[in-house]
Parts: C-alpha cells; sequence; structure tokens
C-alpha cells in the first residue's frame, strides 16, 4: 500500500503562471499576418517558433528568415516559442530532418506577406504605387517621401484585406541573410549567461519534484514497496506508484519539496520486483539476431557480417518533466520534440478536449530522437494529479542511461560479386534487427528498409530486412536505422576498394553518376582532403554529404575529417557547419567505444564514465565545406553521421583488420 | 538542517539545508542560480562546473557543509568575460546545456596558463561533455578567450 501525505496546505500558496492566450485577431494596433509572425505598435517583429529548438537551431533559422523577408536585420526579430497546437501551428514534431524543409516556405510567406502589407500601406499613404517603394532595415522608402519605419505603418497596414495585396517573396539572389548571414545561434548570449531555460528552469514556481525508482531490469514491474522510510525523510511530500504505460515506464516516484530530499527519499525506499528479463544479456541477444539471417544463395566473391550495439541518446539535459493537472485541465512544460503530437497523445489518454491540454515546449539539451517520447510527461501527470499540486519529474543520468529507448541491434550481411578490376557489379545486404517499440507501426519490414536504405551507389542489391521481438525498449536515435545500413554498406565498399587495390575515393567515384550532387561533394571534399582511408557518402532528406578522413590506426585517434554538404539552402551557414560537425563527433564516439551493454537483466552503463562518449581530446580537426547548389533546401540534423561512422571506421582499419562492426576493434554486445 | 554561510558570486549568502546536501542542489534551488546545469551528479559531465575556491570545481559532488565560507562564482557571476565573447564570436554553443561548465572550466584554464595549448586545453576540459560535438569550436573559442584577455582584439 502507497501512502500518500497530505501535502499541508502548500498547494494553497502555489503561483502558477496562466498559459499566455493571445488573440488570432489580432489588435488594432497589430499586424498579424499568420501565427507565425507579428509586428506590434512599437514595430517590434515577433515570431513565434513552431517547433522546439533541441540545438538543430530551428529558433536561428526562424528569426533568419523572418528577418531576411521584413528586410531587418536578424537580431531585430524577437522570438516566441509556440504551444502544442497542430491545428494552429502545422506539424511541431522534431524529426527526420524536417525542420527546415517544413518551415521555411511558411515562415518567409508570413513574413513576406507583413512585408507587402506594410509597403502597400505606406504607398497608400503617399499616394503612390506599391512598386515604387521598398522595405529596407525596418523601413518603407520612396525616393520622393521621407522614409516610414514599419511602427508607423502597422496601424494602417493592419486595416488592409491581405487578399488584395501581392505577395512576392524576396528572390535568392537578393539575399543578404538566408545563407549569408555570419550570426551565429539566436539564444547564444542567454546560453553563455546560464540564463537559458530548459526543463527544469521552466517549471513554474512551487512546483514539487519528483525522482522515480525505476525497474531493476528490463520489463520489470513494481510488487511491493515500503515507504516508511522513504515519508520519514524531511520535504518528502509523496510515494505515487507508477504503473506503465499510463505511469510511464513504471516504477515508485518519491514526490518532494527539493530535489536532495527526493533523491534521499527514493534511496531510502525499499522495493521489490516482479516479471520481466532478469536474465536477458546483449551477447545473447546479437547471437540471436545473427542467426536469424537467412542462408546465403549463389556465391559471392566476397562477404561479411557486421554486429551493431545498443546505442543510447544520452542528451545532456537529462529527461524530465513537470506537468499540472486541475479540476479545469493540465498544463505541461517539457523539452519535448514533439508539442503537437504531444498535446494529441495527452487529449486522448486523457479524455479532454485539447482545449483544455496546454503544452509549453522549453529549450532542450539535446534531443536526438529521444524527447518524442512523452513517457516523462506521464509520470509527471500521474505524480501531479496524486498530489494537486504542480510536479516535476527529473530524471537522474543513471536514469537516463539505463532506461533509454535504445537504438535497436543489428546484424549485417553483405555479400558483392566483384568485376575484373575488383569493383562490385551485384550486391546483397542482409539485416536482421528489430523494430522501434516506440512507434508500432515500425514492426514492418519494409518501413525499416525504406528508413534504412540508401545505398546511392550504381550496383544493383538484393536487401532483405528480417526482425525480431525486441527485447527492451529501441527508438529513433539519430539517422535511425540509415546509421546502422550505412554504415555496414560503406565499410564493405572500403574493404572491396582496398581488397582490389584501388583507391577509396576513386572507387567511389567510378560507380557514382557523373554529374550527380553526390560526385559533386565528393570531389570537392577530395580536393581539401587530398588522400583518405577513409571515404563514404550519403544522400539522404534532400541532401547530399561525402565524407573523407585520415586516422592514427595504431593510436585509434582520428586525426582530419573532411565533409562537402550539399543542402541546397544552407540558411544559417554556421549552424549547417555545426550539425556536420555533430554528426562527426557521434561518429568519432560510436565508432571508438560507446556502446550500451545489457548483463543479468540490466543495462550495464550509467554515466559518460561508461558509456564512453568521445571528449575533446578525441575530437578530430574538421573542415565543412558548404557546396552551393540549386536543389531545395534539404534536411541536414541527421545526414552526417552514417558516412562520417563508416568513414573513421574504414580509416582505422587502414592496414588492420576489416570493419566486422561498431564500436571497431572492440567486442559488441 | 543546519544553516550555511556561502560567499556566492561576491555576496554572502546563508542556506537552511542538511549538510550532505550537494552545494548543485543548494545553488540552483535555494539560491535560485540554475546556470550551473545537472547533467550527472557524479562529477562525470561537467555541466555544473563552478569556480569553487577559485578553481574549476563540480558542485554536485561537493556538500553544503564542505562549501561554508568558501568562495563561490557560477556562471552568472561573469560579467561580459572573455571567454562568453569568444563563445559568442565562434558561435560554440548547439543545445548549450553543457555550456556554462565548458566556459566556467575555460575560465580557471585561462587563470592558470594565459596562452593554453591544445594538449593544456585538451587536459583541462577531459571532463567537460559535449553531446552535442561542439568540441572543434570550443577548442577554437579557448584560443580566441585567451587572445581577448591579453588584449589583442
Ligand atoms: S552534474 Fe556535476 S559533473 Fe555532471
Ligand atoms: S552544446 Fe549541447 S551538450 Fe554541448
Amino acid at each position: 500500500m502507497i501512502t500518500r501525505r497530505r501535502l499541508l496546505g502548500a498547494t494553497g500558496a502555489l503561483v502558477v503562471a496562466a498559459p499566455l492566450v493571445r488573440s488570432q485577431l489580432g489588435y488594432a494596433d497589430e499586424l498579424t499576418p499568420s501565427v507565425h509572425v507579428r509586428i506590434d505598435g512599437r514595430g517590434r517583429i515577433i515570431a513565434t517558433v513552431p517547433k522546439p529548438d533541441t540545438g538543430q537551431g530551428v529558433r536561428t533559422m526562424a528569426a533568419i528568415l523572418i528577418a531576411e523577408e521584413l528586410a531587418v536585420e536578424v537580431a531585430d526579430v524577437t522570438l516566441e516559442q509556440a504551444p502544442g497546437d497542430t491545428a494552429r501551428f502545422g506539424p511541431q514534431t522534431i524529426q527526420n530532418s524536417t525542420s527546415s524543409r517544413q518551415l521555411a516556405q511558411p515562415l518567409r510567406t508570413a513574413a513576406a506577406t507583413a512585408r507587402c502589407l506594410l509597403v502597400t500601406a505606406a504607398a497608400n499613404r503617399w499616394g503612390v504605387p506599391p512598386g515604387e517603394c521598398a522595405a529596407r532595415a525596418g523601413r518603407v522608402e520612396h525616393p520622393g517621401h521621407r522614409a516610414l519605419p514599419y511602427r508607423a505603418l502597422v496601424a494602417d497596414a493592419a486595416k488592409l484585406d491581405p487578399a488584395t495585396v501581392a505577395v512576392t517573396l524576396i528572390p535568392p539572389e537578393k539575399w543578404r541573410l538566408i545563407g549569408r548571414t555570419r550570426a551565429g545561434r539566436s539564444d547564444a548570449r542567454d546560453i553563455v549567461t546560464g540564463r537559458a531555460k530548459y526543463g527544469a528552469e521552466s517549471a513554474p514556481p512551487g512546483a514539487l519534484i519528483a525522482v522515480v525508482a525505476r525497474p531493476k531490469w528490463i520489463g520489470a514491474q513494481v510488487d511491493t514497496v515500503d515507504d516508511a522510510a522513504a515519508l520519514a525523510v524531511p520535504g518528502v511530500v509523496a510515494v505515487v506508484r507508477l504503473v506503465a504505460p499510463a505511469g510511464g515506464q513504471g516504477g515508485v516516484a518519491v514526490v518532494a519539496r527539493s530535489t536532495a530530499a527526493a533523491l534521499q527519499g527514493r534511496a531510502a525506499l525499499t522495493v521489490t520486483w516482479t516479471g520481466g528479463t532478469p536474465a536477458a544479456d546483449s551477447r545473447t541477444w546479437i547471437a540471436d539476431l545473427e542467426a536469424a539471417l537467412p542462408p546465403v544463395t549463389g556465391k559471392p566473391d566476397i562477404q561479411r557480417i557486421f554486429r551493431l550495439p545498443l546505442l543510447a541518446h544520452a542528451a545532456m539535459e537529462p529527461m524530465n518533466a513537470t506537468a499540472h493537472v486541475t479540476d479545469t485541465g493540465v498544463t505541461v512544460w517539457a523539452p519535448t520534440q514533439d508539442p503537437g503530437g504531444l498535446r494529441t497523445i495527452l487529449s486522448r489518454q486523457l479524455a479532454l478536449p485539447e482545449s483544455q491540454i496546454t503544452v509549453h515546449p522549453t529549450l532542450a539539451g539535446g534531443g536526438f530522437g529521444r524527447r518524442i517520447e512523452p513517457d516523462p510527461v506521464f509520470e509527471a501527470l500521474t505524480c501531479s494529479r496524486a498530489v494537486g499540486a504542480p510536479v516535476s519529474v527529473r530524471w537522474t543520468r543513471d536514469d537516463d542511461t539505463r532506461h533509454d529507448s535504445y537504438r535497436p541491434m543489428s546484424v549485417h550481411r553483405l555479400g558483392a560479386t566483384l568485376d575484373a578490376s575488383g569493383l562490385p557489379v551485384s550486391r546483397f545486404h542482409q539485416v536482421a534487427t528489430w523494430p522501434l517499440t516506440v512507434v508500432p507501426i515500425f514492426n514492418n519490414p519494409m518501413l525499416v528498409k525504406a528508413s534504412g536504405d540508401h545505398f546511392p551507389y550504381s550496383v544493383p542489391g538484393d536487401v532483405s530486412v528480417t526482425l525480431r521481438l525486441a527485447p527492451l525498449r529501441t527508438g529513433f536515435w539519430r539517422a535511425v536505422y540509415a546509421g546502422q545500413f550505412g554504415y555496414a554498406e560503406e565499410c564493405f565498399l572500403s574493404e572491396i576498394a582496398r581488397r582490389g587495390g584501388h583507391d577509396q575515393v576513386t572507387a567511389r567515384r567510378t560507380l557514382l553518376p557523373a554529374d550527380s550532387r553526390l560526385r559533386r561533394v565528393l570531389d570537392t571534399a577530395s580536393d581539401h582532403h587530398g588522400y583518405a582511408d577513409g571515404a563514404a557518402c550519403h544522400l539522404d532528406y534532400g541532401s547530399a554529404i561525402a565524407v573523407l578522413v585520415t586516422a592514427d590506426p595504431v593510436a585509434r585517434k582520428v586525426i582530419r575529417v573532411t565533409a562537402a554538404v550539399d543542402v541546397g539552402v544552407p540558411v544559417h551557414p554556421s549552424g549547417v557547419i555545426a550539425q556536420v560537425e555533430g554528426g562527426v563527433l557521434d561518429a568519432v564516439s560510436t565508432v571508438l567505444g560507446a556502446q550500451i551493454t545489457v548483463r543479468e537483466g540490466a543495462v550495464v552503463q550509467s554515466s559518460f564514465r561508461d558509456y564512453a562518449w568521445a571528449r575533446i581530446g578525441d575530437c578530430p580537426e574538421i573542415t565543412v565545406i558548404v557546396v552551393p547548389s540549386d536543389a531545395p533546401i534539404g534536411g541536414l540534423g541527421e545526414l552526417a553521421y552514417p558516412p562520417a561512422a563508416a568513414a573513421i571506421a574504414s580509416a582505422l582499419a587502414a592496414g588492420g583488420d576489416p570493419v566486422s562492426g561498431m564500436p571497431y576493434g572492440i567486442g559488441v554486445g | 538542517m543546519s544553516r550555511y554561510r556561502l560567499r556566492v558570486n561576491g555576496k554572502r549568502r546563508t542556506v537552511d539545508v542538511p549538510a550532505d546536501t550537494p552545494l548543485l542542489w543548494a545553488l540552483r534551488e535555494e539560491l535560485g542560480l540554475t546556470g550551473p546545469r545537472y547533467g550527472c551528479g557524479v562529477g562525470a559531465c561537467g555541466a555544473c562546473v563552478s569556480l569553487i575556491g577559485g578553481e574549476a570545481g563540480r558542485p554536485c559532488v561537493v556538500t553544503v557543509s564542505e562549501s561554508d565560507k568558501t568562495d563561490i562564482t557560477t556562471i552568472e557571476g561573469l560579467q561580459d568575460h572573455p571567454v562568453q565573447q569568444a563563445w559568442l564570436e565562434l558561435d560554440v554553443a548547439q543545445c548549450g546545456y553543457c555550456q556554462p561548465g565548458q566556459i566556467m572550466t575555460t575560465v580557471a584554464l585561462l587563470a592558470r596558463h594565459h596562452d593554453p595549448t591544445d594538449a593544456q586545453i585538451d587536459e583541462a576540459l577531459r571532463d567537460n561533455v559535449c553531446r552535442c560535438g561542439t568540441y572543434p569550436r570550443i577548442r577554437a573559442a579557448v584560443h580566441r578567450a585567451a587572445a581577448l584577455a591579453r588584449g589583442r582584439k
């Protein structure tokens, strides 16, 4: 039996900020051409960013697009974060590297509409054709009149019917900012002063803190709880039982007035567990996947098996969420990758209309796919309902590492027949892996294949996917299955090229169509890098990248990495380069040694001490070349990881054993 | 519960917490200084790094009683510091969560070495994890901050 301590009047003292409600129709003194942008009576330009920022830079991108079309500087745009509301803001999910692709057009159109309305208002006032006027530096200009600042035109512009005004976007040849700005990240000053607000800093004043005793082994459920000692810890308010899935992953939450008390309370709990798989071992899992590969038909000239490990997301900000359940509805503050989807899920689960659910996305200290899932929010809701106050559930690093939704293990068998020169003329790729348990539709080999199979070279292939039951939670991890498929394919191609005495770049050039985007980025990277032992290409999300690597195999050190990337329009150049650098560091980390293992039913790793993420000393010299192109805006967040990992492993393998898994040269599982 | 006198960012502050409370929670929850971030609680990530007695310390593994009467500087205590300027100039941050710890570690490094080598940088920042992979920019920004601090523009 769980006893809940009364809140001793604490609830009465709680002050909860009311959610900001703003009229969508706009005020007389405010120009609101769309939900994405408005200009107030003082001429302030306020952008409402539909998607949350997990570090991928969507807020900066929004500021650039809007500043461009409104003829102001990036710093002139004030950013607000949209609450979860897909009906108003469209898709709000951060996934599949879609942020730029989905938002560029609506944001630019919104700002361009505002500009054209302001220009028309000025033209009307002057009695001149709008075509003779221009917007520049926050003002509308005309050769025969004194320029008018936007603030003097807002009221008139707001009275115009947007349908009567022709809206034109600024053409690429006139861009001042898109692809050109040297501005840094919009939130940079808040970050370097410590003022940036992530999940924990966004909880309302007076929120209680909860930490959760989590399943001791995979799939375990709470059997008995003795919470007497926990409830005796000063500051502990309640102990709440969480039952999966409505209570997240299940467990026992200790709710307290401070994090220190909650942690102490959790340590004082005695919980026994039942069910689940207390004997699970990741070495057995990888063997099981290998056994699931279909037999090889025909006689390939070369074949190899690759084994890939479990990976944790390990975002720097551990998972957390804050919720307040009241009689009139639910408010959530969370570093989520999907505020709109979260609101819909909550509405369904709680049988409440969406209008009674407010989701405030906060800045997120990294996401990498993990924050699409709502489990911490469910925990916070359960706790808040139990104690009648806002509750902020905080995961420790240990919780975060051991109760993730991991990248699935996978085993790949690749084979090829070779021509006289030793280059492949046909190939096969058999994959045995698990679905993503957090998205049931992924229990489908065709979808897994579609996510993973992006082999870009002109070698006909036969790719097959076998799915086995996932023995633990699995989820989206940067690049999803492409990270596994691409790694195995490029490492295999490197081995083939090496055996045939081919240069890695030349072999790939031979296999790529002559005027392709990949050929261009490969040549660009090669011109810069010179000879490289590791090379790989990737075409996905509407973007193309080639990565070349020089490493010191004896010291197991990555020395130099060159990436040439064609993302169509690189809206924020510094941000584009940062995403590629980030993908390269993920690759360094996972190829050199970071992996999750399971023994006796539980994840072994518990922090960055044993989940061996790269440190600054592991960081190679990285050059990122942004190759201009006419392609539309492409996705980027996940593009660099698969080829960087393959090129790094192949460079480490130069002169030694061929790559047969990840991490390179270390047992998997 | 006992009272502890802390000297934080040049001000005297008192906190009323159990002696073994990690300094990090006292700073964040008692004093409202949330710049030092929680990343691991076991001294393994560097997200919480602040100056404790002038050195780069980890408030998640130092207790309040150990910090009694010690000078503590959190990132909130910096004022347009050259390290912050360099971080802005080189657009270092991605998600930014690790950056207060990276910056405070660098502040301590530059107090010891006015012109650190790459090896000294790698050593000083060895246990400051950046999950987003901003290391190349951090390294460049440390050099830039050193130059700014020495008065080169
Ligand atoms: S939170 Fe202090 S080192 Fe990680
Ligand atoms: S910037 Fe995200 S962890 Fe360093």
